[in-house]
C-alpha cells in the first residue's frame, strides 16, 4: 500500500467517524436539565460532611450525612438555586464544609501553586532543549 | 515466652541493621570488598525479622492474649484470614511486616553483591541504616511484644513495655477493626502496597551510595531497573486492589475518594513511575542524570510520608486506624531522610550536573520529558491538596477543607495531557521526531480514536469529556498496535511467517512492548474512570417486602430478609431480585448485607454487585425501618473494566521485567556541553 492510498484510508475513516459524531450528537436533544437527584449529586460531592472524617456528603453513609441529603433534595423540591442551597451550608457550617476553597483568598495559592510549577518545568524543558540551527544561525549571522 | 523470643528477634535485627550500616561502610573504605562481617549482618537481620514476625505469628494463632497486641486487635472468634493477616493488620504489626520485607529485600540484594563492589556494599549499608530505624521503631515506640502487666474489664488496662515479668492474659482479645475482617481483600492490598513501599528503598540505597561515593554514570541506574519495576508492580497492584476493597466492602458505590491515605499511596507512585520513565532517558541518552537521583530520593521520601499520614492521625482520614508515638518518629525520619539525602545531592552537584542537551522537544526523550513534566505537576498538585489544610491551618488558624472536587478539576486536565503525550511520545524517534514520521506512525491511532468515539455516540455516550477520553485512549491503543503491526509486517516482508513475525518483533525489547502494554492498561482505565464517574446513574430506594422500583434501566425487587449468626458477626441481609426495567426478565439475585461485629458499636454495610459486560449494578442497604428498606441502587458503566485494565498495566510491568539491560550506551553520545548544561 502506498503512503497515499494509506493516508486516504485514515482521512476516509476519520471524516466519516466525525460524521456519525457530529451527527449523532445533534440528532440528541440538546442537554436536558438535570433531574433533582443528579442536581443534588452534585451539590452533595462539593459539600463535606459535617462531624466525619473527611468524606463528602455524597460518600459519606453516617447519618447526619443521610438527614442533609433529604434536606438538599428538600431543598431542591421547594426551588432552591443551586447556589442558595450552596449558601445556606457555608452560612451554618462555615467556609471549610465546601471541598474546593475556589479562588477566594485561601484558595488562590492551592491554584497558584501548581500552574507556577508548571511554567517553571515547562522553562525547564525548553532550556533543556539545544537551541535549534545556531550552526545555521552563526552562519547566518558571519553573512 | 513467645513476647520476648519476638523481642529478641527485634534487637538481634536492630544490632544486625547496625552492624551493617557499620561493616557496610567499612568495607566501601576498604575498597568495597564483601567481607563476612557484611555477610553475618544481612543473615541476622533477616533471621531477626523472621523471628520476629513468626513470635507474632505464632502468638495470634494461639490466642496469646498476654501480649498486648494481640489482645487489642485480634480475638477466639476470629476467623482464620483474618486472623493470620491481623498479624500486621494494626500499627505494630504492620512495622514487623514492613521489617520482614525490608531485610527480605536486604538479603537478595546481598547475593547479587559480589567481590569487588563499591556501589553494591555502599547500598547495603543504606538498607542497614534505613533497617536501624525501622527495628529502632519495633523496639521502642512501636513495639509489638509489649505484655498486659494488668486486666480490667476484660480488657487489657496496663502494659510492660520490655516483655518479662508476670504477664496476665484478658480472657478474650478486642477483635481486628471491622473495616478489616469485611473482605479477603484486606489481607492481601496492604502487603502488596507495604512491598512496593519498601521496593523502593533499594534504588534508594543504590542513589544514596552512587553520591556518597561520587560514582558517576549510570551504573546504579542500571542496576536497580529491576527493583524499581518489581517495586512499582507491587504498588500498582496494592493501589488497584485497595480500589476494588473500597468497591467491595465499604458501601459508598465508589473506589477513589481522593483521601489523604488514598493520596499518600498515590504520590510515590506518580513520581516512581516519572523515574521508571526518566531512567530509560539516562540509561539511553545520558541526559536527567541529576533529575533521577531527585525523583529517587522523592519517592522514597513520599513512600516515609505516605506510612505517617496514614499512621499518624494528622490528617483526619477512614484509613487512619491509630495514634501513638510513631507518627512523631516517622516525622522526625522523614526529616533526617530529606535534610541529609538532599545535603549529599547539593554536595555531590558537580558531578551530575552535566548531560547532553535536547535536541528537540518533540523526540521521544523530549515526550519523556513531558511525561515527567505531567506526573511532577500532577504529584505535586495532590500533595498540595492533602497537605493543605494543615498547611492553612498552622498559618492561619482557619479550616479549609480540599477534596474531590478540587481533585477532580486539577487532574482531569492533567490526565488528558498525559494520555496524548503517551499516545505520541510511545512511537517518537529518539533525537529529532520528522513531523512525516510522526504522522506515519499516528494516523492510525487518530482514526481509531475518532472511529472508537463515533462508536460510543451510536451506542448512545453524550457527555462530550467521556467521549474526548474514549477518542484519546483510541489514539493511545491504535498508535501502539499500529506501531507493532508496522514492525511485525516489514518482518513479514522479509519472508517470515505472521506469528513468528510478531513474536519476534515482541520479544526483541520486551522492556518497550512491557512498557505499551501498561500505555494500552492505562488507556483502558482512563476510559473505565470516566464511564463509571460520569455515566454513573444513582438512586434510593424505598421498598416494602414485595415492592420493586426502578432505577437506571433495572428493576429492583424485595423480596426478604435473612440473618446469619457466626462467631464473630451477624450479618443482616436482603434477599433482591435484579430484573430488567420491564420488572419481568430475570438478571441476577442479590444479597446485600449489613454486617455488625463482635464488640463494634459501628455496623458496615456490606453492597452487593451484579457485574454484567456493559455495566455494574450495586446495591447498598442505606437504612431502613421494621417494614421497608432504603437501598441504595448505583450503575456503574464499565466498572469491570477498571479492575481489568489495572491488570493490563501490571502485565505490561511483568513483561518488561524481561527487558536486557543496556550496560553500555548503545546509541552514540551527543558532544556534551558542559559549560551550560545544568539541570
Amino acid at each position: 500500500m502506498s503512503e497515499r492510498t494509506r493516508n486516504l484510508i485514515v482521512g476516509a475513516v476519520s471524516v466519516a467517524a466525525l460524521v456519525v459524531i457530529v451527527a449523532g450528537l445533534a440528532g440528541r436533544s440538546g442537554p436536558t436539565d438535570p433531574t433533582p437527584q443528579e442536581r443534588a449529586y452534585q451539590l452533595e460531592i462539593r459539600l463535606k460532611c459535617p462531624f466525619c472524617v473527611g468524606e463528602s456528603l455524597a460518600d459519606s453513609q453516617s447519618g447526619v450525612a443521610r438527614d442533609l441529603r433529604v434536606l438538599i433534595e428538600r431543598r431542591i423540591a421547594e426551588g432552591a438555586t443551586d447556589q442558595e442551597i450552596i449558601d445556606e451550608f457555608v452560612a451554618n457550617y462555615g467556609e471549610s464544609i465546601l471541598l474546593d476553597p475556589g479562588g477566594k483568598r485561601w484558595g488562590i495559592a492551592l491554584w497558584a501553586l501548581p500552574v507556577l510549577l508548571g511554567a517553571v518545568g515547562v522553562y525547564a524543558v525548553v532550556r533543556l532543549r539545544r537551541p535549534a540551527g545556531v550552526p545555521v544561525d552563526s552562519e547566518a549571522g558571519s553573512r | 515466652m513467645i513476647a520476648l523470643l519476638g523481642y529478641l528477634g527485634v534487637l538481634l535485627g536492630l544490632v544486625s541493621a547496625s552492624t551493617l550500616a557499620y561493616t557496610g561502610v567499612r568495607a566501601v573504605r576498604r575498597g568495597g570488598r564483601v567481607d563476612e562481617s557484611v555477610r553475618w549482618s544481612v543473615t541476622g537481620l533477616a533471621l531477626g525479622a523472621i523471628v520476629a514476625f513468626a513470635a507474632l505469628e505464632l502468638g495470634v494463632l494461639t490466642h496469646d492474649f498476654s501480649i498486648a497486641y494481640i489482645a487489642r486487635n485480634t480475638a477466639t472468634t476470629t476467623p482464620f484470614v483474618f486472623l493470620l493477616a491481623s498479624g500486621w493488620a494494626a500499627l505494630e504489626g504492620s512495622i514487623v511486616l514492613w521489617g520482614l520485607m525490608l531485610a527480605g529485600f536486604t538479603w537478595v540484594l546481598a547475593g547479587k553483591v559480589r567481590g569487588d563492589d563499591r556501589l553494591g556494599v555502599g547500598a547495603l549499608a543504606v538498607m542497614g541504616a534505613v533497617a536501624v530505624f525501622w527495628f529502632g521503631m519495633m523496639a521502642s515506640v512501636a513495639n509489638p511484644f509489649a505484655i498486659c502487666t494488668e486486666v480490667i474489664g476484660g480488657t487489657c488496662s496496663a502494659t510492660s513495655w520490655f516483655p518479662i515479668g508476670n504477664a496476665v492474659a484478658p480472657l478474650e482479645g478486642l477483635g481486628p477493626n471491622p473495616l478489616l475482617q469485611n473482605h479477603i481483600l484486606m489481607a492481601i492490598h496492604p502487603p502488596m502496597l507495604y512491598l512496593g513501599y519498601v521496593g523502593f528503598t533499594v534504588p534508594f540505597a543504590f542513589a544514596i551510595s552512587a553520591l556518597a561515593q561520587g560514582v558517576q554514570g549510570k551504573a546504579w541506574l542500571v542496576r536497580t531497573h529491576r527493583w524499581s519495576l518489581i517495586a512499582w508492580l507491587f504498588l500498582t497492584a496494592g493501589i488497584i486492589l485497595g480500589g476494588w476493597w473500597s468497591y467491595e466492602v465499604l458501601g459508598w458505590g465508589g473506589y477513589w475518594a481522593w483521601d489523604p491515605v488514598e493520596n499518600a499511596a498515590f504520590l510515590p507512585w506518580l513520581i516512581g513511575t516519572a523515574f521508571i520513565h526518566s531512567a530509560i532517558v539516562q540509561e539511553r541518552r545520558g541526559m536527567l542524570q541529576a533529575w533521577n537521583f531527585v525523583l529517587v530520593i522523592a519517592t522514597f521520601a513520599l513512600t516515609i510520608l505516605g506510612t505517617f499520614l496514614t499512621r499518624s492521625g494528622v490528617i483526619a482520614s477512614v484509613h487512619s486506624f491509630s495514634q501513638s508515638l510513631v507518627g512523631p518518629a516517622l516525622l522526625a525520619f522523614l526529616v533526617v531522610v530529606l535534610v541529609s539525602s538532599l545535603a549529599l545531592f547539593a554536595a555531590r552537584i558537580h558531578l551530575v550536573a552535566s548531560s547532553p542537551r535536547l535536541d528537540s522537544v518533540v523526540s521521544r526523550e523530549g515526550f519523556f520529558l513531558v511525561n515527567n513534566l505531567i506526573l511532577t505537576l500532577f504529584a505535586f498538585t495532590v500533595l498540595l491538596g492533602t497537605l493543605y489544610p494543615l498547611i492553612i491551618d498552622a498559618l492561619s488558624g482557619r479550616e479549609v477543607s480540599i477534596g474531590r472536587p478540587f481533585f477532580d478539576k486539577v487532574t482531569i486536565p492533567l490526565a488528558f495531557a498525559l494520555l496524548l503525550a503517551v499516545g505520541v511520545g510511545s512511537i517518537a524517534p529518539w533525537r529529532v521526531a520528522k513531523p512525516q514520521i510522526l504522522w506515519q506512525r499516528t494516523r492510525g491511532g487518530v482514526a481509531t480514536g475518532l472511529a472508537a468515539a463515533a462508536f460510543a455516540v451510536v451506542v448512545g455516550v453524550s457527555s462530550i469529556p467521556v467521549l474526548g477520553v474514549i477518542a484519546l485512549a483510541g489514539f493511545v491503543i491504535g498508535t501502539i498496535v499500529g506501531f507493532f503491526l508496522r514492525q511485525a509486517g516489514a518482518r513479514r516482508a522479509a519472508g517470515a511467517g505472521l506469528r513468528e513475525a510478531s513474536w519476534t518483533v515482541f520479544r526483541n525489547d520486551l522492556g518497550y512492548w512491557g512498557g505499551q502494554i501498561s500505555h494500552i492498561g492505562l488507556a483502558l482505565l482512563a476510559v473505565a474512570i470516566a464511564t463509571s464517574s460520569a455515566l454513573a446513574v444513582r438512586g434510593q430506594l424505598q421498598l416494602a417486602v414485595g415492592d420493586s422500583g426502578v432505577v437506571g434501566g433495572y428493576c429492583v425487587r424485595y423480596d426478604g430478609t435473612f440473618q446469619e449468626v457466626t462467631p464473630n458477626r451477624i450479618v443482616d441481609g436482603s434477599t433482591m431480585t435484579l430484573l430488567r426495567d420491564d420488572c419481568s426478565t430475570f438478571v441476577a439475585e442479590l444479597a446485600p448485607r449489613v454486617n455488625r461485629y463482635r464488640g463494634a458499636s459501628q455496623a458496615i454495610a456490606s453492597p452487593a454487585v451484579h457485574t454484567g459486560i456493559v455495566e455494574d449494578v450495586y446495591l447498598s442497604i442505606a437504612g431502613g425501618s421494621s417494614e421497608t428498606i432504603a437501598l441504595d441502587v448505583f450503575v456503574f458503566p464499565l466498572q469491570w473494566l477498571v479492575w481489568v485494565a489495572g491488570g493490563i498495566m501490571i502485565l505490561g510491568g511483568f513483561v518488561a521485567l524481561g527487558r536486557k539491560l543496556r550496560r553500555r550506551d548503545t546509541l552514540p553520545a551527543t558532544p556534551p556541553e558542559p559549560e551550560e548544561s545544568r539541570v
